[in-house]
Parts: C-alpha cells; structure tokens; sequence
C-alpha cells in the first residue's frame, strides 16, 4: 500500500472538513410496504443521531429493515412518516453530499474503472481539471493504481468493491452511506478491506454508516453499533465502541464487545465464551 | 528470420535456439494442421455427393428439370455474371432491402425506445403492435397489394414492415430492462433525463438494439424474396419464379446460391460488428 | 387496490389506439372521402365474414389449412429430432454437415418454394414437403445446440459412474437438452403456420385460408382478403400462446419473460 496522496484542495474538500458537517438526524422514522394488499411494517419509529464524522455500523438480521433505512436515508426512497435531516437541511432525495456503496459493485460494465469513478463528478460544480485530479487521486486511495482502464468483467470482486467506493467518494460527500458493501466478498478479502477502510475512513474524515449482518465487521469498524431486530424494524440496542484505532481484531476489549454483541442477537441463546462477570462496556 | 537478428542470449546458447526455433514450428504447424482439418471435414459432403451428381446426371437416371448438370450450373453462374444480368437482378433486389430496411429500422427505433423509455406510451402502442406483428409480412402482402399496387412502393412497404417488427420488440425491451440497479446509481449523482439517458440506459441498451437489428435486416430479405416471388419483374425473387416457369432449374439454383450467399456474409458482417459493440460482455451472448 | 386501477388503466390506454383506428376507419368509408372499394364499411366486412362462416366456407380453408400445418409439422419435427440427435451427439456427423447446413440455413425459407414446386408440383406433397423444411430447421439447430450446450459438470458425474454411450444418451444428454427442444418445438409450430401460408400462396391449387386470401385479391374483395389476415394473425397468437403454455406446463422451473413494470422515466 503506497503512501496516501495528498488530496488537492477544492471548494469539496474544505467543506467536507469542516467541523459538524456531515451531521444526520433520524426522527421517528415509520415505513410500510405493500405486499399483496397488506401492508407490511418495515420500520417502526426509528430515531437516531449521527454526530460529523462519526462511524456508525448498523448491525442486525435479514428483514431489520436497516438496508431500507439507508435508502431512506440517501434519498432512493421519499415515501416514509418522521423526519430525517442531515445539517439541518431536511432530506427530499438524493444528493451529491450523501455517496453510497452498495452491496453490488453496480459498476457499468461499459464503462472502465476511470469511467466509472467519473460517473460520481458529471454534476459536480469543480473544474475539469480538478475533477481528474480527484479521480486519479481515489482510485489510488483504494488502491487500485494502475486498474484505471480495466473493465468491471476484468476485476475481481473485492476490486469492483473498491472501484465503487472510490466512486462514492470522489465527490467528497459530507456522509457515506454502505449497504452491506462487503457482503458478498470471500471472508479473507472481506478483511483486508475492513482495513482498507478503516484507513480512508480515518483519512478522509467522512461520516460513515454501514450496514451490516455482519457482527465483527461492526464492532471492528463502528464507533458505536446500533443493533437493530426485525418485524418491525427497529432500535433494540446501541453499543458504544470506544477502543482506540488502529484497531486490532484479537484486542481484548473489543472480543468482549463482540460478545456481548452475539449474546443480544441471540437473546441468550449464544453460549459467552468469556466467562469474566459483567461485562463493562467502555462508554 | 536470420539468426543475427536475435537477441545476444539467444545466439549463445545454440540448444535453446534450436528447442525455441522447434516450439515455434510445432506451433505453427499445429495451427495449419488444424485449418487443414476442418477444411477436410468441409470437402467430405461434396466428395461424396459431386460424384453422385455428376455420374446421375450424365446417366439420366432424373429428368433434366429435376436434376440439371453441374456443369450447367457453373455454365449458368458464369453467364449470368459475365452479362451483368446477376449484378443487375441483385442490385434490384438489395436496393430494395436498403430502403425497406432503413425506413423500418429507424421507424423502430423510434418508437420501441418511445415504448421503452415510458410506461404510458407503452401502454397505449402495445396492443396494436402486438396485433400487427403477429400477422406476418408475408400474411400481409396481398392486402398491401391491394392497397399500393404492385410497384416498388409495395415492396419497400412490405419489408419496411418486416424490419420494424423485431426492431421495436428488441429496442423497447433493450432499453426497459436496463437494470434499476444502475438507475439508481445515476439517482443518487442527481442525473438529469439526458444524462441518464446518455450514461446508464443507452450504452446498455446498445447490445440488444443491435440484436434487433440483426434481426430486422434477417427479415427484411425474406420479406424482400416473398414480394419478389408474388409480385415482380426483377430482382432475385423473379429470377426464382421465371426460371421456374421455364423449367431452368440452373437458373433457379443460381438464384438460390446468391441468396444463400448475401444472406450469410450480411448476418456474419453484422456479427462481427456486435462483437466489436459488446468487447465488455463477459458471458458471451 | 393501487394494483387494481392500474390495469385497468393500462388496458383503458391499450384500446385507445384500436378503438381509434377503426372509428377512422368507419367515418372515412361512410363518408366517401375514401374509395369503398379500399375501404369498406365495418359493417360491410362483418357481414361478409358472416357469410363466408355460415356458408362453411371459411371453416373448410381452416381446417384444410390446419390440417396441412399440422402433418407438415409432425413430418419436419420427426426429422428434425432425428437428424438434431445425429448432429449433436456424434462429433464426426456434425463436423461433416454442419457448415453446409448453415449456408444453407442463410437461404431465405420461402426461395426454396419454386425448388420444391419443381420436384414436387404444386399439390398436397409439396406443401406439406415445404411446411416440414420449415419446421425441421428450428427443431435441429436448437436440438444441437442444446445437446452441446449440456452441462460439463453433468458430463463428469456419469463418467464417475462408468456410463456406457447409450447410457450417457439416456441419462444425461437427452434429459437436460430438453428445454432446448421445447424451444425448436415451439419455433417449429411458428414457422410451420408461416409456411403453410406461404405454401398456400404460391402454390394455389387446392383451399385453403392462404388461397382464400389470394382469391381475395384476385377479385379486388377486400373483405375476404382482410378476414383471411385476420384469421391468419389469430390462429397465429393462438398456436403462439398455446405453445408457451405448454412449455411452461412441461417445464415449470423456466422463469417466463415478464414485462419490466418500471422504466427510466416511469
């Protein structure tokens, strides 16, 4: 891994680092479904603060609803009860501010890896030449040098993940928003891009949420972890994750969060393999 | 290749040029013996059959009209060509095909992308397409004639039709099923119409466009052999009914022959080109 | 209920266009803006479809029709499955025949007409020789395709369980080149009603709903040469949708096509 670039300045950037933006508030969030005539309720009053730069996984099973949470939350879906604001500004719909990452790379396959990531800057306001800086500039910093011309077919699934990121980053947005982006990934390159980005993430000063089902992804990445139960999707628990990064997988503190984790999810059915009393968790 | 030409470390290592030089003329070797093979096979069918044909016809054992000699036919070919008579009844008929083809075509692109691009439109257009194609260009020849007339306007009508039928299916269902996917990954870079169109719909819809295409050109020329058949005084399709009429069954074989032969080197133009469009396709449809 | 009002608009904006077209139709004939011969009053060819059907005019070219379709098709789909099992399964059959197959594949269906009025005349043989060519070559070239397109993976499993060729034949290549037939079968009833009607055209001897539309034209009645289309078109859909379901009975794990219900731009 190359040393990471410096990233020129731009009227993007400043404003990505500047203190409190990039700020979200979550407000009674409600939403339903309609599947065959019945509604169905997907999320039930869900309400939650994401300071400026923070990291927040939300963990839980399949059917919590936080990957429509997310979508919400991006602006793909308007239909909803509540209020979600993001600095202030209430959410109507999508917005160069909020990248995603989605579970599929969703790379046009048409397009190179250069292509792709420049498909993030068509209504970007920055001047050509600094759209091309920030291209190359990402692509390096998910490591990808040297791919830039590559078709998607060409790349192996943890380096389309990687193209996408660096798509959803190239307009420096205030917030990035993953769903599940690793989910599909073998468990070995799923590591290595945990630590990926956890490096861009601590780079890059970008409020980040990721969606998960994946318990030591979220306590690895999050500075807190929201845990969410199913039918209807909502809030159960939040851990606060207050282990100091770079952060170790085998580290102490952060296996017993881990635990303690699967010992929620599984309402006492997974058996704690640490035996210590009462759990203290670092607030 | 003289040996000067190599590189220093291969001239100095005299069992290493020779394995090389050896490799290299396997290779080759390898690749003409394959090219051989598959000619081989190719000659096997008429190995056996010219002599069949040529001993049959010289015995009788078929009526001429059946079964001419191949000499006649190759005589026929030859005739035919020398006079321009082919060049002239070929140029009738592909002059046909290009005008039938390009109003149908572009007809069909229009609307099957009206079609694909909205709901609505597609709600409204379908029935009656549906309705239309499913009565085939040749169903509709009599009626056209009785309508147009039996002049060019008949046959450009006809394989316009044609073309415009799986021009419009491919075009409109190319374009619908772009995949939503990458729909939203445009939503969510705030695309406008024109850039989602320009970025995410039309470069993914380009593959099964041109399959329609493919398609339309397929039957545009049998559309262009049914007209001529029933109705003209030119062109391939007439060669076929005149020299039926006479009962020259060279000349009906000729006219097979440059059928077969336009027909194949147009779809394999065209299939080089889809190639070309789609070097991003990876599964190879 | 969203669901409900939306089909029903769907199908209200369907008929627009139709509805439209014949109400034109009706104005312009009644009016005389338009020669009647070209154009005749709905009325007009209603009734005339009437009197073709009562007179059992109209059905006897149907049934004579289907009838034709019908050997033509199990004559060229027999052959087909015949010579689509020898191409796909010995290697040294399809290296001989298969190039030349494809060109002459290339030749439009229909040039082959006066060839086979030459050897064959103009009666009952040589449509229904014409209506099997037509049905053959989608059954073979699917057939073939399917059987080379069988699973590698399948392949291995019966090499683990020592298969001998007929077994191999039986069990493995047969069964999964299945959907493939289908679809040849299916194509095959397409083109086979195509052909019957081409056949009927040119070669116009004997009834039929092809030769009751060149009739038709011969004695300018539009009617009849509209009523023969319309036929034409129906039985078409028909035999089109009853091989479809079929297929779908026959082959219940085949994801039929749906129409994609969001569009670009909605």
């Amino acid at each position: 891994m190359s040393a990471v670039p410096k990233l020129a300045d731009d009227g993007l950037s400043s404003i990505a680092t500047q203190p409190g933006r990039g700020r979200l508030e979550v407000r009674n969030v409600s939403k339903s479904f309609e599947v065959g005539g019945a509604p169905i309720e997907v999320l039930r009053d869900v309400s939650l603060d994401v300071a400026a730069g923070e990291f927040v996984a939300a963990l839980g099973p399949s059917g919590c609803g936080k990957s429509t949470l997310l979508r919400l939350i991006a602006g793909l879906e308007r239909d909803y009860e509540g209020a979600i604001t993001q600095d202030g500004d209430a959410i109507t719909g999508t917005s160069l501010h909020r990248g995603i990452v989605f579970q599929e790379p969703r790379l046009f396959p048409w397009a190179t890896v250069w292509q792709n990531v420049a498909l993030g800057l068509k209504n970007s306001p920055i001047s050509e030449s600094a759209k091309r800086e920030s291209i190359a500039a990402h692509i390096a910093l998910v490591g990808l040098d040297g791919f830039a011309q590559a078709y998607p077919h060409q790349l192996s699934g943890g380096m389309a993940q990687r193209a996408a990121i660096a798509r959803g980053l190239v307009n420096r947005p205030r917030l990035l928003l993953l769903d599940e982006p690793f989910g599909a990934l073998d468990a070995i390159t799923r590591v290595r891009l945990h630590v990926e980005l956890q490096r861009i993430w601590a780079h890059e000063k970008i409020t980040m949420i990721l969606v998960t089902h994946d318990v030591d992804e979220a306590v690895f990445l999050g500075d807190r972890v929201v845990v969410l139960a199913p039918r209807p999707g909502r809030i159960s628990r939040v851990f606060d994750i207050s282990v100091p990064r770079p952060r170790e997988r085998s580290d102490d503190d952060l296996v017993r969060i881990r635990n303690e984790v699967l010992r929620v999810l599984g309402d006492g059915e997974v058996a704690s393999v640490d035996q210590a009393p009462a759990v203290r968790l670092a607030s | 290749m003289s040996d000067a030409a190599l590189p220093g470390t291969l001239r100095a290592r005299p069992a290493l040029l020779s394995g090389l030089k050896g490799a290299v003329a396997g290779r080759l070797g390898a690749a003409i013996a394959r090219q051989a093979a598959s000619l081989g096979w190719l000659l096997v069918l008429p190995a056996i059959a010219l002599p069949i044909w040529i001993i049959g016809t010289d015995r009788g054992w078929l009526p001429e009209q059946i079964l001419p000699r191949p000499a006649d036919v190759l005589h026929t070919l030859r005739d035919m060509i020398a006079s321009g008579e082919l060049a002239q009844h070929a140029g009738f008929s592909l002059l046909r095909v290009a005008y039938g083809f390009a109003i149908g075509a572009s007809t069909g692109l229009a609307i099957g992308s009206a079609m694909g691009l909205s709901r609505r439109v597609d709600d409204y257009v379908r029935p009656l397409f549906t309705a239309i194609a499913q009565v085939p260009a040749l169903a509709w020849i009599p009626l056209a004639m009785l309508l147009l007339g039996i002049g060019e306007t008949l046959k450009i009508a006809v394989i316009a039709k044609a073309a415009f039928v799986p021009v419009v299916m491919n075009t409109s269902a190319g374009i619908a099923n772009v995949p939503k996917a990458f729909v939203e990954v445009g939503e969510t870079f705030r695309f406008t119409p024109l850039q989602m169109l320009r970025h995410v719909v039309l470069p993914g819809a380009v593959p099964p466009i041109f399959t329609g295409l493919r398609y339309g050109l397929t039957h545009a020329w049998i559309a262009l052999v049914s007209v001529e058949l029933l109705a003209s005084s030119e062109g391939l399709g007439y060669l076929l009914v005149w020299g039926r009429q006479m009962f020259w069954l060279d000349t009906v074989l000729v006219a097979m022959i440059v059928i077969g032969v336009i027909g194949f080197v147009s779809d394999k133009a065209l299939a080089v080109v889809e190639a070309r469009l789609q070097r991003w396709r990876l599964d190879g449809r | 209920m969203a669901a409900e009002s939306s089909t029903i608009g769907t199908v209200g904006r369907g008929l627009v266009l139709p509805v439209g077209l014949l109400a034109v139709w009706e104005i312009a004939s009644h009016s005389g803006l338009v020669n009647r011969q070209f154009l005749p009053p709905l009325e007009h060819v209603a009734t005339s479809a009437w009197r073709e059907f009562a007179s059992g005019e109209l059905t006897y070219a149907l049934v004579t029709s289907l009838r034709r379709d019908l050997l033509g098709f199990a004559l060229g789909s027999g052959v087909g499955v015949l010579v689509g099992l020898l191409l796909g399964l010995s290697r040294v059959a399809d290296r001989i025949v298969t190039t030349w197959f494809n060109g002459l594949k290339q030749i439009a269906l229909l040039a082959w007409i006066p060839l086979i009025s030459l050897w064959f005349g103009f009666d009952e043989t040589a449509k229904v020789v014409f209506i099997a060519l037509a049905a053959a070559i989608p059954v073979i070239l699917n057939l073939v395709e399917g059987i080379h397109a069988t699973p590698a993976k399948l392949i291995e499993v019966g090499e683990v369980f020592r298969f001998n060729p007929l077994q191999f034949v039986l069990y493995v290549y047969v069964p999964s080149a299945v959907p493939s037939v289908l679809t040849g079968l299916h194509l095959a009833l397409i083109y086979a009603w195509l052909a019957t009607i081409g056949a009927e055209y040119f070669m116009a001897a004997g009834p039929g709903i092809g030769g009751l539309i060149i009739a038709g034209r011969e004695r300018f009645d539009m009617d009849l040469v509209m009523l023969g289309i319309v036929v034409v078109g129906s039985v078409g859909f028909a035999i089109d949708r009853g091989a479809t379901w079929l297929e779908r009975r026959l082959i219940p794990w085949q994801r039929a096509y749906r129409r994609p219900t969001r569009r670009p731009f909605g």
